[in-house]
């Protein structure tokens, strides 16, 4: 028998030969896959490390996020305190202004009939009634009127015989060096001619009543009386008190023989 | 360039003076004592608002309001009424005679305020 390429020895080595080749190739690919894993498993921990730095990094944020949120509430807080402060400063100014005209006002002039025409103003526009009646004491307790708005003269005639005849609440409120404040207690009480009445405000004068301010009904627009028409009453009590007087004062100096 | 200026015509010297004093730190304020006068400062000092009362001696707020109306160089100057006067006739003529707003008396500072703020800008 001839031996040829085909003999079975052959056969042999050829497939010994290619399952050789295809061991070493498993082997290769086997250690390449090997080290395909080893750097998955690298950057896994990588990717794990990353992961947990950036929840840390979250975390920090979601906290300060709260604590600015918390900050900016409060600064809202604060906002709104400053807010109402400064609106309550602006309504002192607003107050402290309308004390100031009124006490420059009543000393600006020595004139008799401007001084009560400047009484008549503040009660009018700082006020706000226009009713009211400015009576003052004449010698032996007697009492005549000197200035009125919004009220007629017979009203006028009937506040004064009240007045002298010490009935009513102007005359209680004369006899108290008090201002009286009409109130829904006391509003019942008051009867003609001093229904309607609101306020009254003796005139003071080294504590002496020299005269009295009768407030009638307020303007529609005006709820009632504020903190600040209750200054200007005290104001009134003292200043108008003085500048009629000066100006009486001036008056009878004026209109005595020899003066010029 | 100044503050804006504001003619106030009122007849009482304690209404007028405290008007000012709320305009004094926003705006350059000016007076008139009653309609007639208020009417010729409207034309001379060629205010940016005028706040106008009606009960006034010679010549009331509403005319005096008519009377700015009609003349070319003052028509466009806005007028808030500004009075005691509060109820709905009032006010009707107010408005008829050519103001552009109201305010009654006490003058309540924020209001006033607002109000001119809104005409002038």
């Amino acid at each position: 028998m001839a031996q040829g390429k085909d003999s079975p020895d052959t056969y042999v080595l050829q497939v010994r030969d290619n399952t050789r080749r295809y061991v070493q190739d498993l082997l290769r690919e086997n250690e390449r896959l090997n080290e395909v894993t080893i750097s998955l498993e690298g950057e896994r921990l990588d990717l794990e490390r990353q992961l947990l730095d950036t929840q840390s990094k979250l975390d920090t944020q979601v906290n300060n996020r709260s604590k600015l949120q918390e900050k900016v509430a409060a600064i809202e807080t604060e906002n709104r305190r400053f807010i109402e402060q400064y609106a309550e400063i602006e309504k002192q100014n607003a107050d402290l202004a309308n004390l100031y005209v009124a006490s420059y006002r009543l000393h600006s002039t020595l004139d008799r009939q401007e001084v009560v025409s400047v009484i008549e103003e503040i009660i009018i526009n700082l006020i706000g009634s226009e009713e009211l009646a400015i009576l003052e004491r004449k010698p032996e307790s007697t009492w005549s009127t000197v200035g009125a708005f919004g009220v007629d003269a017979e009203r006028l005639e009937q506040l004064v015989s009240e007045i002298e005849a010490g009935r009513g609440a102007i005359s209680k409120a004369i006899a108290a060096g008090e201002r009286f404040v009409a109130s829904s207690e006391n509003q019942d009480d008051l009867a003609a001619p001093e229904a309607g009445l609101t306020a009254c405000v003796p005139l003071m004068l080294d504590g002496e009543v020299t005269g009295v301010i009768a407030v009638f009904r307020l303007l529609g627009q005006k709820q009632g009386l504020e903190d600040i028409d209750l200054q200007l009453f005290d104001l009134l009590a003292s200043h108008a008190a003085t500048a009629l007087y000066s100006s009486r004062d001036r008056t009878e100096s004026t209109d005595s023989p020899g003066v010029r | 360039m100044g503050n804006k200026k504001i003619l106030v015509v009122d007849d009482s010297k304690v209404a007028s003076m405290t008007t000012c004093m709320i305009l004094s730190s926003r705006y350059e304020c000016v007076t008139a004592e009653n309609g007639e006068i208020g009417v010729e400062k409207a034309s001379s000092e060629k205010p940016d608002l005028i706040l106008m009362d009606v009960v006034m001696p010679i010549m009331d707020g509403f005319e005096a309001c008519q009377k700015i109306r009609m003349q070319a160089e003052t028509n466009g100057i806005p007028i808030i009424m500004v009075t005691t006067r509060g109820g709905a006739i009032d006010v009707e003529s107010g408005y008829e005679s050519g103001c552009n707003d109201y305010v009654t008396k006490p003058i309540d500072k924020v209001e006033l305020l607002t109000k001119i703020e809104s005409l002038i800008s």
